[in-house]
């Protein structure tokens, strides 16, 4: 799956600690995101998706990441 | 261990002080057992049973960290059990039909060794998965 974490993150100048820390998780988990080498679950990419006032679709695509 | 908790979780410390108490313990009575002392063979049952209780607080430590963990830690850990479990059976199921087709010594194959080999396949799963994610 494709996602814009990194351009939404970058675009809000927040460091993958920082994000990390909005949602709850480890930097570890959004970096294995941004990447595209971890899908997160269908709770935290809600979560994502409300922290950036974006739809899931807006977010994530399907395809390699 | 796990890494990547939440703050209502055990700290790694909580987890990892009853395994290692348990780990003292064993290799203590393992080498009591071992010695030639001359106890009664119901107190050696005893002392064989008595490390059991430090595991039994480690694993309910081990659980509550799992599920106080973020959710890629719990795939991670996941994995790791997804390769350690089968390679376990794997090698128990090999060394059954390995016993029946030459004599082992058990001086080097027994449950004393194979134990540490899970560990060991838990140790491989968790650095193949987190390698995966990294």
């Amino acid at each position: 799956m494709k996602n814009r974490l990194k351009v939404l993150r970058a675009e809000r100048d927040w460091s993958q600690a920082e994000l990390a820390d909005r949602l709850g998780v480890s930097r570890q988990t959004v970096n294995s995101i941004e990447t595209g080498k971890y899908d997160p679950s269908l709770e935290l990419a809600f979560r994502i998706a409300a922290l950036f006032s974006q739809r899931i679709e807006e977010i994530f695509t399907p395809g390699p990441g | 261990m796990i890494e990547q908790r939440h703050a209502d979780g055990p700290s790694n410390l909580a987890i990892a002080i009853p395994l290692a108490t348990w780990l003292v313990l064993y290799f203590a009575i393992r080498f009591y057992l071992e010695s030639d002392a001359v106890i009664d063979g119901s107190v050696r049952l005893a002392l064989a049973f008595l490390p059991t209780p430090l595991f039994a607080l480690f694993l309910w430590k081990f659980i509550q960290g799992l599920r106080s963990a973020d959710e890629l830690e719990r795939r991670i850990q996941l994995e790791a059990l997804a390769v350690a479990f089968p390679l376990g059976l794997l090698l128990l199921a090999t060394l059954a039909l390995v016993q029946r087709a030459v004599p082992l010594d058990p001086e080097n194959w027994s449950y004393g060794h194979v134990w540490q080999i899970f560990a060991m396949l838990y140790l491989l799963g968790l650095v193949l998965a987190r390698r995966r994610y990294a």
